[in-house]
């Protein structure tokens, strides 16, 4: 099947799969700038040595953390009109997907955080900084390193998550190259076509990020 | 006792060894099936009431059966692959499957690349609505910007958007139970699917739930496919539906799962 | 009526647990072998040899960076046309571990490099070869760093192998769909196959929490 692809087929579904890449490319920005949000606030809260601050968060961790997506999606979509509230589904796929990705990403800069050594955090005690200052300064920078690779990890995931938004009539880059396998009975020439439209997206992301973190120079072990 | 003339005797042994050393037939794909002793089909798992799971787990529906039959027929034993409606085609032109006995649509586009059965059924696409929204009949739902629900890669898809032109078409990726439920829950105003699907699944929700409007948007038959290199099996299975036509089983078969519901209180 | 709901879905009892049976054991495998195959990409990725460093991590990108349903349905209808014919479930097995392996061996990288390079130059400065620096010193604090994304990475697993279902597996998100095509209550069937997935994952998360809790008090 692999050996005769046919890429004239291929191409003439070019349009529809770039506008299926535009698509997953908006919904994934606009889905991980909602969820770095939510992450950062549910970290920090749930690092909090309150109770009332930190239960909350972690309930909303955990529970998202350890249901699927795909239910949380439908409960979205298909119980919020049941309260009375209509969305477009395009913005209940982002918020879903902020919802989904926010949980682990409060969970990853958590990690990064705890793994800062005591003495920094001694350290920067006795010197006299303020709890604020200590954030900024000594603690967000270094633990900001060892987060770099799970938040792309993390991306990527989201990236390939926002695929099942074609659930709730989203158009997407998945349903794109399911297109050529459903219109013209070309399984392998549809799913190569979407393996590389999903690379190209995936290296575009580690570009990005290999970009961001040598602008920042973060300390650590390069 | 007469003794056969010389020369038609050695005229007749030329015939004989001619014929023997004649081309040999390409062992087909039915000779393969005969001779492994069963018969692979690629079903779905979710497509009532064709193909579908039981309460039990276990796999029943019209194709179900009437595959069950061939088997039989064919005096061999039945393999059933279960797939999505995605993994139904990969799964006939890798080779697992022998056959692919789902409601699928013989479409030109889709012939070219798999060998199509004759039609087992005629069906047709409708439309519905809520019950109590105010889309009551197909001129409702052409009024502009009405949102209708149909399903990603189906003819219903390119059906809707002949038919309601002026219309927002909302194709979801899943069953036809989706579009139910869009349509139950106000996210979209009306959908269309096969009135089979329709039939079959609205049947779980309570009597009124939807109004189906009659008419049928469109005439589609629906086949069981093979792949090209398989035209021995191709032509087995036409003969298939012809005989099953004429001694009345698959009307049975049809009568049962498609054309009424008394299928839903056995499973 | 919901108790009517709730008692026809109780009544598919059977595919549920076939669901649940079916995507805790695919998952729990694909989670040993993924571990173990994950370190070693991990380590070779983390490692000084270049070129070795450079293959393992053009594989590991290409696992990373295609969707999961592709990679499954390369491996169990493509890989037969070079002689590899897989049933569904060891297909699936193969896709999830390779899949997992591929991303946890870029967390496991990614922790090596931020343990402190005192760490190894100490080490080093007192005589243990890389081999045992790697054992002793770096490892357990790469595995310390890394243990909450890998939990996550885990439960990401148990969810993901819900695509299994394209190539005929039930698992639990497939049961969910075969029961709600009887039973219209979508809400109520995936809020329960939810909190299937809920038990089978929160246990893990708990567990996960635990043991941060021991290595490490609030520093804060």
């Amino acid at each position: 099947m692999l050996l005769n692809l046919n890429t004239r087929v291929m191409l003439e579904f070019l349009p529809e799969i770039w506008q299926g890449f535009l698509a997953t490319l908006m919904l994934s920005a606009a889905g991980f700038a909602g969820a770095m949000v939510l992450g950062v606030i549910a970290c920090g809260l749930s690092i909090q040595p309150a109770r009332l601050l930190r239960a909350p968060a972690v309930v909303y961790i955990d529970a998202v953390r350890a249901t699927p997506l795909l239910a949380q999606l439908y409960f979205l979509y298909f119980g919020l009109p049941r309260l009375g509230i209509l969305l477009p589904e395009m913005l209940i796929g982002v918020i879903a997907l902020s919802l989904n990705s926010g949980a682990y990403i409060a969970e990853i800069i958590r990690s990064g955080i705890l793994s800062i050594q005591r003495g920094q955090v001694e350290a920067s005690i006795s010197s006299g900084m303020t709890y604020l200052q200590r954030m900024r300064l000594i603690i967000l920078p270094q633990a900001l390193r060892p987060t770099i690779s799970p938040l792309i990890g993390q991306a990527i995931v989201l990236v390939k998550d926002s695929s099942l938004l074609s659930l709730i009539s989203v158009v997407e880059l998945t349903r794109a190259g399911q297109r050529i396998a459903v219109e013209r009975f070309m399984p392998v020439e549809g799913l190569v076509a979407t393996a590389l439209a999903y690379l190209v997206l995936y290296y575009l992301l580690k570009l990005l990020a290999g970009l961001w973190s040598r602008q920042n120079r973060l300390p650590g072990r390069a | 006792m007469h003794k056969l003339n010389p020369f038609v005797l050695t005229a007749l042994l030329a015939v004989m060894t001619q014929a023997g050393g004649a081309t040999p037939v390409a062992a087909g794909t039915l000779d393969d099936i005969l001779a492994r002793g069963e018969l692979r089909v690629a079903v779905q798992t979710q497509g009532p009431p064709f193909s579908f799971m039981d309460k039990n787990g276990t796999r029943t529906g019209s194709a179900i059966d009437l595959t069950t039959l061939m088997a039989a027929e064919m005096g061999v034993k039945i393999v059933y692959l279960d797939f999505d409606w995605d993994g139904l085609l990969p799964a006939l032109m890798s080779g697992k499957a022998d056959i692919l006995a789902a409601d699928m649509t013989p479409t030109l586009a889709r012939a070219t690349k798999v060998a199509f059965t004759k039609p087992f059924i005629y069906v047709g696409a409708v439309a519905f609505a809520k019950a109590g929204t105010g889309f009551d009949s197909i001129a409702a739902c052409k009024a502009p910007g009405t949102k209708i629900a149909v399903l990603f890669g189906s003819t219903g898809e390119k059906i809707a958007a002949a038919v309601f032109p002026e219309a927002e078409i909302k194709s979801y990726k899943g069953g036809g139970t989706l579009l139910l439920d869009a349509v139950n829950t106000g996210q979209t105003n009306c959908g269309v699917n096969d009135s089979s699907a329709v039939a079959a699944q609205s049947a779980a929700y309570d009597a009124d739930t939807f109004t189906v409007m009659p008419e049928m948007l469109s005439k589609e038959p629906l086949a069981y496919a093979v792949r090209y290199d398989s035209m021995d099996l191709l032509s087995w299975a036409n003969l298939f539906i012809d005989t099953t036509a004429l001694d009345g089983r698959l009307q049975a078969n049809l009568d049962y799962w498609v054309n009424s519901d008394a299928w839903q209180a056995a499973h | 009526m919901f108790w009517s709901q709730l008692d026809r879905v109780m009544g598919y009892y059977p595919v549920l647990l076939k669901g649940i049976t079916t995507t805790v054991s695919l998952s729990l495998i694909a989670l040993l072998i993924g571990v173990a195959v994950g370190f070693a990409f991990g380590i070779m990725r983390a490692g000084r040899n270049r070129p070795l460093s450079y293959l393992v991590g053009l594989y590991i990108d290409f696992f990373r960076g295609t969707p999961f349903l592709v990679q499954l349905f390369i491996i169990f209808f493509i890989l037969p046309a070079i002689g590899i014919e897989l049933n569904a479930f060891t297909a699936g097995v193969v896709a999830l571990s390779n899949m997992a392996a591929c991303f946890i061996g870029e967390i496991v990288a990614a922790g090596i490099a931020a343990v402190p390079t005192g760490q190894t130059e100490a080490a080093a400065a007192s005589g243990l070869t890389k081999a045992q620096q790697l054992r002793h010193v770096v490892l357990p604090q790469a595995v310390r760093i890394v243990t909450p994304s890998l939990v996550g990475q885990f439960v990401l697993l148990i969810k993901d192998s819900s695509v299994v279902s394209a190539i005929g597996l039930l698992d639990l998100t497939r049961s969910g769909w075969v029961i709600v095509q009887s039973v219209p209550n979508g809400l109520l069937v995936f809020a329960i196959i939810a909190l299937g997935y809920f038990v089978i994952c929160y246990p893990l998360i708990w567990l996960s929490r635990r043991m941060e809790d021991r290595g490490q008090a609030a520093i804060l």
